[in-house]
């Protein structure tokens, strides 16, 4: 595996191949930050849950500091990503929203992010990706070097994948998240 | 009417996160989704939703929304006639 790029994020910063990127803001409004410092112009980013929001954008800083043409469409490379906590926080809130019969007015807009793999497809329709999208949910007891070990594995038994974005990406709340992202390929 | 638009466009921008959107960005004519303001499905089973809850009401058919939904103008007349909150 050889690996071509990394991310680091956490509500107080974000470190880009071992660089940290100077950023003003912490927790949620780092990623907002990060977001239009990226000059993604993704409107789309502002209807995300925090789970997406924080893949969206540590794969957005750690696609466009690699020298390769982007969003052009690719079947060989796949978006593979572990969680503990998965879109609890979105399923909490979209509860927060049918537990009132008298105040029931389930969120469409909420409820579309109730799956913890939806941000794998979001960072594979932003970057026209067409390999393999999956988000697996470990023991948050899981060493980084299992988790690595294990997404390596599944990720290139594929033979179609040659390259992979790969990583931990966990989003408890606004203040605590972490995401750790890999570009590997399989050379 | 006007003032029931303007807080039409308030409550749209805030429902469906249009962070970067103000009321004036809105025109009352424009259409609010495809070239418009750019909304998909899901932001208009959210409105659906809105307008149940702030106005009181019921959309029994989705499809209903494509001509409610044309415009802040068409949308505030609508809700203008058929309000039960």
């Amino acid at each position: 595996m050889n690996i071509r790029g990394t991310i680091k994020i956490t509500p107080q910063a974000v470190v880009r191949d071992g660089q940290t990127l100077p950023t003003t803001k912490h927790g949620d409004a780092l990623l907002t930050e990060c977001y239009r410092n990226s000059h993604a112009d993704y409107p789309k980013y502002f209807k995300m849950d925090g789970l997406c929001r924080l893949g969206f954008v540590a794969s957005e800083l750690l696609l466009m500091a690699q020298a390769e043409e982007r969003f052009q469409p690719r079947d060989d490379r796949a978006v593979v990503l572990a969680s503990c906590h998965g879109c609890l926080e979105t399923d909490q809130r979209y509860e927060t929203t049918i537990d009132d019969n008298d105040n029931y007015f389930p969120s469409p807009a909420v409820f579309v992010y109730t799956l913890p793999n939806i941000v794998t497809g979001e960072i594979a329709i932003r970057n026209k990706y067409l390999g393999e999208s999956s988000m697996y949910l470990f023991e948050e007891t899981t060493s980084e070097e299992e988790r690595l070990q294990l997404l390596q594995i599944l990720t290139f038994e594929d033979p179609m994948t040659t390259s992979a974005l790969i990583g931990w990406l966990n989003y408890l709340d606004g203040e605590h998240y972490l995401a750790k992202l890999y570009l590997i390929t399989n050379e | 009417m006007e003032e029931l638009i303007e807080q039409l466009k308030k409550q749209i921008i805030e429902v469906l996160n249009l962070e970067d959107v103000t009321p004036a960005d809105i025109e009352n004519d424009a259409p609010l989704f495809g070239e418009g303001l750019g909304l998909d499905s899901i932001d208009a089973l959210e409105l659906i939703v809105m307008m149940e809850k702030e106005y009181g009401i019921k959309l029994k058919n989705p499809a209903e929304g494509k001509e409610i939904f044309k415009s802040i103008n068409v949308m505030a007349q609508y809700v203008n006639e058929h309000r039960t909150k």
